[in-house]
C-alpha cells in the first residue's frame, strides 16, 4: 500500500474525494429534498458556468480584488508586525489595537465600512485588507520577537545599522513565520472576498452564489461552492510550492502540517 | 594554595605596553522581575593585552557571559568602564568579533554565505569577499560544505562556521562564548585544537569564557577565576605551560596536572554557613 502511494501521490487525494462525492450523493437520494442537489447534477453544472463568459468574468474579477487585498495587506504588514516584533514602544502602542481588533470578525465590518465607502471596489478591498492583515501581523511580530538576539548581535558585531539589521536579517530570519501568517491569510482572503461580494451585491463569485440562491438555483449555488473551493485548494498548494522554494533552508514550522511524504 | 596564584590586582603579565582590553572597577545590576535589582557582577579590573589568550572560568550564573557581552558593547554596564585598544566602547564594533555558544548563524545563508557576510558588510566585492570565504572555510576543515545551509551541518561544524564567519572581517579581539559548550566530549577537543592551531598561527587577543578547567588551562596564557553571588574575581591565575601545546603531552605534564587540581579546588563553591 505504501509502495503504491509513493509511487501516485495523488491517489489518497482523490480517493478522497470521490468518497465524499459518494457520500454526498447518497445522502442528497436519502434526503430526497429541495435544497439538497446530488453530486451528480452538481458536478453537471460545473461546465455550464465555467463556459460562460459572463460567470468566469466575475470569478477573475473576484480573484483580482483578492490578489490585490492580498497584496496590500502583506506591504503594510510584515514591516508592522516586524516592527511590533521588534520595538517595545512599538509594541506598546499597537498591541491593544491588536489585540482588539482580531476576534472581530472582519465581514461584520463590512456594512458600515460601506456607508463611508460605498458598495463598489473600496469597501470589499478594504475588508479584504482588514482579514489578511492580523494574521500576517500577528505572525510577524510573533517570529520577529522570537528571534536568536545573537543572530542580531552577530550583525551589529559586523557594522550593521537598525534598518539593515531589520531588513536584512530579521525579514528573512521571520520569513518562514511569515509565510505561515500568508497561508492563514489566504483562507481569509477568500472568506472575505465572497462574504463581502454577498453584502455588496454587485459583481463576483459571491455574488453568482447569493443570487443563486436568491432564485433556488441549488445547483449552481453548489457548483459555484464547489469552483470556491477548488480554488482555495489550487490557491494553497501554489502557495506551498512556493513556501518550498523560499524557505527550503528553515527546518519545517511546526505550524504547518507537512504533506505526507 | 598552589604558588601559581596571584591576587588579581597585579594583573599584568612582562612588559607593560597599554592593554588591548582594560577594564576598570565594573559592575552590573539587572532589575529583577519583582522590582529588586540583582548585582550580577562586582567591580571587576581586567586588563588583556595584545595577543593573550585569556580565559574567564567560574560556576554558571558567576557573570561570565554579562562580562563578555559588556566587552562585545552588546549590554551597556552599570557603572565602570572598559577601554579596547585605548578607546571607551560605545557599542559593537568590527574590531571584536563574538563566537557564541549558540552558533547564532544566519539559517538562510549557505555556509559560503554566512562566512562571507560579514566582508560584504565591509564593502567587498561579491567574488572578492567569497574567494576569501573559501579560503577561511578550508582553514577551519569544512572544503566542500560550501553550498550546506546551517541545518544539514553537525554542531561541531555549525561552530566551525561561525568561527570562520567571525575571522573573515578580521577582528583584532575574538569574544568566545562558552563556544564548545553545546558540543560532544570529542567535537570539543577536535575543536579546542583547532582553536589552538588557528590562534597560534595568528595570535589574536581571545577572551574565552568557559566552565570547564581542563578547556581553560588547555588554550590559555591566564585563567581568570570567578565566585558568583556577586560575581566577582576570585584570582588570576597564570598558565606557565610552553607552546605550542599538545594535548596528549600536556595531560602527562605534572604542572599541568597541579593547575587543574588547584583550579578545581577554587571554582567548587565554598561550604556554607559555617561558623568563621
Ligand atoms: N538580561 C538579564 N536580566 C536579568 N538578569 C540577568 C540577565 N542576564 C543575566 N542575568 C543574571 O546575571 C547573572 C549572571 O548571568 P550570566 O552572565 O549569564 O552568567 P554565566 O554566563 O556565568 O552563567 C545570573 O544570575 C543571571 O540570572
Ligand atoms: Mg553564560
Amino acid at each position: 500500500m505504501t509502495a503504491i502511494v509513493r509511487r501516485l501521490p495523488g491517489l489518497p487525494p482523490l480517493l478522497a474525494c470521490l468518497a465524499l462525492l459518494l457520500a454526498w450523493q447518497a445522502f442528497a437520494h436519502w434526503a430526497a429534498r429541495g435544497g439538497v442537489p446530488d453530486a451528480l447534477s452538481t458536478v453537471r453544472e460545473l461546465p455550464l458556468i465555467l463556459g460562460d463568459r459572463d460567470s468566469l468574468g466575475a470569478i477573475a474579477e473576484s480573484l483580482r480584488r483578492m490578489a490585490t487585498g492580498f497584496a496590500i495587506a502583506l506591504v503594510v504588514s510584515v514591516p508592522l508586525g516586524l516592527v511590533m516584533g521588534r520595538s517595545r514602544i512599538a509594541a506598546a502602542l499597537l498591541d491593544p489595537l491588536f489585540m482588539i481588533a482580531y476576534p472581530v470578525p472582519k465581514a461584520a465590518l463590512m456594512p458600515l465600512i460601506m456607508l463611508w465607502l460605498g458598495v463598489g471596489d473600496a469597501s470589499k478591498l478594504l475588508v479584504i485588507v482588514l482579514g489578511v492583515s492580523l494574521p500576517i501581523i500577528y505572525h510577524s511580530a510573533a517570529g520577529a520577537r522570537g528571534i536568536e538576539e545573537k543572530m542580531l548581535w552577530s550583525a551589529r558585531a559586523m557594522g550593521m545599522g537598525p534598518v539593515g539589521r531589520l531588513t536584512r536579517v530579521v525579514l528573512p530570519a521571520v520569513l518562514p513565520e511569515i509565510l505561515v501568517g500568508c497561508r492563514t491569510g489566504i483562507v481569509l482572503a477568500l472568506i472575505t472576498m465572497i462574504t463581502s461580494e454577498m453584502i455588496a451585491r454587485q459583481n463576483g463569485a459571491g455574488n453568482i452564489l447569493f443570487s443563486a440562491l436568491d432564485m433556488a438555483q441549488y445547483e449552481t449555488v453548489y457548483a459555484m461552492i464547489l469552483i470556491v473551493s477548488a480554488l482555495g485548494i489550487a490557491l494553497d498548494m501554489l502557495f506551498e510550492v512556493l513556501r518550498a522554494r523560499l524557505t527550503g533552508w528553515a527546518d519545517d514550522p511546526h505550524l504547518i502540517a507537512a504533506p505526507p511524504s | 594554595m598552589s604558588a601559581t596564584l596571584t591576587p588579581p590586582a597585579s594583573a599584568a603579565p612582562s612588559g607593560s605596553t597599554a592593554p588591548m582590553i582594560a577594564i576598570a572597577d565594573l559592575s552590573k545590576t539587572f532589575r529583577r522581575r519583582d522590582g529588586g535589582t540583582h548585582l550580577a557582577l562586582d567591580r571587576i579590573a581586567l586588563d588583556v593585552h595584545e595577543g593573550e589568550f585569556v580565559s574567564i572560568l567560574g560556576p554558571s550564573g558567576c557573570g561570565k557571559s554579562t562580562l563578555l557581552y559588556m566587552v562585545g558593547g552588546f549590554v551597556e554596564p552599570s557603572s565602570g568602564t572598559i577601554a579596547v585598544g585605548g578607546r571607551p566602547v560605545t557599542g559593537p564594533g568590527p574590531d571584536r568579533g563574538p563566537v557564541f555558544q549558540e552558533f547564532a548563524l544566519f539559517p538562510w545563508k549557505t555556509v559560503l554565505g554566512n562566512v562571507a557576510y560579514g566582508l560584504r558588510e565591509a564593502g567587498l566585492g561579491r567574488s572578492a569577499a567569497e574567494a576569501q570565504a573559501r579560503q577561511l572555510i578550508e582553514r577551519v576543515g569544512l572544503k566542500g560544505y560550501e553550498s550546506f545551509y546551517p541545518k544539514e551541518l553537525s554542531g561541531g561544524m555549525k561552530q566551525r562556521v561561525a568561527i570562520a564567519r567571525t575571522l573573515a572581517y578580521g577582528p583584532a579581539i575574538l569574544l568566545m562564548d562558552e563556544p564548545f559548550g553545546a558540543l560532544d566530549a570529542h567535537t570539543r577537543v577536535r575543536l579546542q585544537n583547532e582553536l589552538l592551531g588557528l590562534w597560534e598561527r595568528d595570535r589574536k587577543t581571545v577572551l574565552f569564557v568557559t566552565h570547564a578547567v581542563d578547556e581553560a588551562v588547555f588554550l590559555s596564557d591566564r585563567v581568570v577565576v570567578m565566585s558568583r553571588q556577586p560575581g566577582r574575581i576570585k584570582a588570576i591565575v597564570p598558565v606557565d605551560l610552553p607552546r605550542p601545546r599538545r594535548r596528549e603531552e600536556l595531560l602527562l605534564d605534572p604542572r599541568y596536572q597541579r593547575l587543574v587540581i588547584d583550579l578545581e579546588a577554587m571554582i567548587e563553591d565554598p561550604p556554607e554557613d559555617l561558623p568563621a
